[in-house]
């Protein structure tokens, strides 16, 4: 590679900053420069902006990035999000500087065939894996991770989203285009936040990717920018979008695309389809926009067979915020499920996850069907041996529990931990480290399942209530059908009540 | 359903005038085109790319295919011999029309398809050129791109068919290989952004283009 000039120049807040001058990359928008030692980019707007867009950049990398990082769990937002941390103005032209990404967001093994495509080393954009063409035709194995880092990749988008909403900023182009997934760790990494829409700012620019474009917009993309009826991005759309994210890195397939036909002219179909005449693919009454197993590829299947993976594989907890977001909220923007939502239902999502018992099987994990037969519904294999659920409960008032509609399902170094043993701990950014640390595990002796006490020091079993056990730290528990755990006395401290699967 | 398709038909100039180092940097660039197009997970899932050449004779080098099965040989020129721009029109249209799936009450069809044409000459054979125009405006394209290459290309017969002309100064690998940069790039932007309705531009072209206004 020919070596560019070095250019000097400095942000708008004063701090010097060096890039090469060579395009690395260019964008729907702008072009982007590496700096010298390529721990920093610097990204200029092709196009002049005016003095609003200006104002408005300033305030993402200042005002709102200080008070999202500078706050409880400020490091944490590092990982998640590449937020631009200073404005250029250079040659009459504006620019943001920003972290480069991750080493982890290039493909390190690309597609299959000793990477026939060439893409080692590109940018993991998340269409290559939201798309089950592209994941059974070209990636590399090595690169598609398991069904457990899609929930996890899933939770980390929704927390990301839930974050700027809570700060009143909606991201307005989220898209698998603007977020650098890695299903090898179950990483994500949402990109392009400079087309943030700021409040009580003008919106910026942005079209939207297709896929991902809120109806209500579409409908009133026809309409004058200043027109009080058009349908501008914000914290709504972004829900939208948010949702179609996890169902489609979930399920490999668009929820709204299926076979029904509006219009012969393919524009104006597209436009119905996604707009004023959306319908889910998968809708329980109306079936008209079903997905034609005869209109598909091979390599799309099984993910384009809706009967055979049903949305409803994602377990209790997700399959309602499906359908609120892709029924009830589809043209009614106030029904849609809100980032915090989603980040709730696939945490509690994760707990109900089993092992598939197929050792080749390609996704490794599936929700716990709620059966007595627990069956992987990606490859069909039935789970055979002992099977014990732990339902989680909590008191509200000294004695009594009440259950919580939370499961945790029970595998080999299966982990318990505090979000799991008291109610009042959520797994977010906010947990300390003392948190971060294991409760206990399970583990399966002689065909017998034990939760072996790490950390707990008023573990009890009060399955008989005149003679409640205490086990201590560093013994174990047998875990059978009907035997009530107590892990804490504290405030918040959960009972757990056993269910045992026998599965032959 | 599958995705749409996204037809792309790229129309060569291989006239005699094209011997030498423009038809290797067109072959150099064609290259690079379809390599850059498959590292695209939005263009690889959408894109099927059909080749017309045309000199003394139009010729479909091959029909819309995906790009991962894209194999592209070698692309000749005559010693010599006329630019039949409106036979290879011509062609266009009867291969068009039998490989561009339209959509029916119970299928979606393709999307518009794109077309690019490439020549560094003008059409020797004006008249078929001027009559296939209406029959290729029918046809309703996305998108109609021509590119007049080096000093003897015409940009106001090219302006016949469609507004959006640019034109390359010279035909030396640089220049080509910049112009095949853009028109993958076009093609990316198209494919990613395919249903957007407000129109999207073309990504700028690259410094050495000059867009004919």
């Amino acid at each position: 590679m020919a070596k560019g000039k070095i250019i000097k120049t400095q942000t708008t807040d004063g701090k010097p900053i060096e890039y090469v001058d060579q395009i690395i990359g260019s964008g729907g928008m702008k072009d982007v420069y590496f700096s010298p030692d390529r721990s920093y980019v610097v990204a200029f707007f092709r196009d002049k902006q005016d003095f609003q867009a200006k104002e408005r950049l300033e305030m993402i990398a200042g005002r709102f990035r200080e008070n999202i990082y500078n706050n409880i769990g400020g490091e944490y937002w590092k990982n998640l999000y590449c937020w631009p941390t200073h404005v250029v103005e250079h040659d009459n032209k504006i620019g943001i500087v920003a972290p480069t990404y991750q080493k982890q967001f290039f493909f390190e093994f690309g597609s299959k065939n000793n990477d026939f495509l060439g893409i080692k080393e590109k940018e993991k954009e998340g269409k290559w894996f939201a798309s089950a063409s592209n994941q059974n035709r070209f990636l590399d194995p090595r690169e598609r991770g398991n069904w457990q880092n899609y929930l996890r990749i899933g939770i980390l988008l929704s927390r990301a989203v839930r974050r700027l909403h809570a700060a009143g900023l909606a991201h307005s182009d989220l898209s698998y285009k603007n977020v650098l997934v890695n299903p090898v760790t179950g990483a994500a990494c949402i990109i392009d936040i400079d087309g943030l829409v700021v409040p009580g700012k003008y919106p910026p620019d942005v079209v939207g990717t297709p896929d991902f474009i809120a109806p209500e917009v579409i409908m009133t993309s026809h309409l004058k920018k200043d027109d009080p009826n058009r349908k501008l991005p914000s914290i709504n759309t972004d829900r939208h979008a948010l949702a179609v994210l996890i169902y489609m890195y979930l399920l490999y397939r668009h929820p709204l695309r299926g076979d029904k036909v509006h219009d012969m002219e393919p524009q104006k179909d597209e436009i119905l389809s996604m707009g004023e005449k959306s319908l889910f693919v998968e809708h329980p009454t109306d079936t008209s926009n079903r997905i034609r197993i005869a209109n598909v590829k091979p390599a799309e299947l099984p993910w384009k067979d809706t009967s055979k993976i049903s949305y409803t594989i994602t377990g209790p907890y997700l399959t309602p915020l499906f359908q609120r977001a892709f029924i009830d909220g589809l043209l009614d923007p106030s029904k849609r499920p809100t980032a915090d939502e989603w980040e709730v239902a696939l945490v509690k999502t994760i707990d109900l996850l089993q092992p598939c018992q197929n050792t080749s099987c390609d996704q490794k994990w599936y929700v716990f069907d709620n059966s007595i037969k627990p069956k992987c519904p990606f490859c069909g294999t039935t789970y055979k041996g002992k099977l014990p659920v732990l339902n989680l409960y909590s008191s509200r008032k000294e004695g009594q529990f009440r259950p919580e509609n939370h499961r945790l399902m029970v595998y080999t170094n299966q982990s318990l931990w505090e979000w799991h043993t008291n109610r009042n701990v959520v797994p977010n950014e906010r947990l300390s480290d003392k948190q971060k640390k294991r409760e206990g595990y399970f583990v399966l002796h002689n065909n017998t399942w034990y939760l072996v006490n790490d950390r707990m020091n008023e573990l009890m079993d009060v399955t008989d209530s005149n003679h409640k056990k205490i086990i201590p730290v560093g013994s174990k528990v047998e875990l059978t059908d009907g035997k009530r755990i107590l892990f804490s006395r504290q405030d918040g401290g959960r009972l757990a009540v056993v269910q045992l699967v026998e599965s032959k | 359903m599958s995705e749409r398709r996204l037809p792309v038909y790229l129309l060569l100039d291989t006239s005699g005038s094209m011997r030498g180092e423009p038809i290797q940097s067109v072959n150099v660039g064609l290259h690079s085109m379809v390599n850059a197009l498959r590292q695209d997970p939005y263009a690889l899932e959408s894109v099927h790319l059909g080749l017309i050449t045309f000199d003394i004779e139009a010729k479909e080098i091959f029909p819309l295919t995906p790009l991962e099965q894209i194999q592209l040989p070698e692309i000749k020129v005559p010693n010599s011999g006329p630019t039949f721009l409106g036979e290879a029109l011509k062609l266009l249209a009867q291969r068009s029309d039998l490989e561009i799936i339209k959509s029916t009450p119970e299928r979606k069809g393709d999307w518009r398809p794109l077309l690019f044409i490439m020549t560094d000459g003008s059409p020797s054979d004006l008249q078929t050129f001027r009559d296939m125009i209406p029959e290729i405006k029918k046809r309703n394209f996305g998108n109609i791109i021509a590119c007049a290459a080096g000093p003897k290309a015409r940009n106001e017969i090219l302006k016949e068919l469609t507004n959006n002309v640019v034109h390359l100064d010279t035909t030396d690998s640089a220049t080509f290989s910049q112009f095949f940069k853009w028109v993958s790039e076009s093609v990316s932007i198209g494919s990613s952004s395919a249903g957007v309705t407000e129109p999207t531009h073309l990504p700028p072209p690259p410094p050495e283009v000059q867009v004919v206004i």
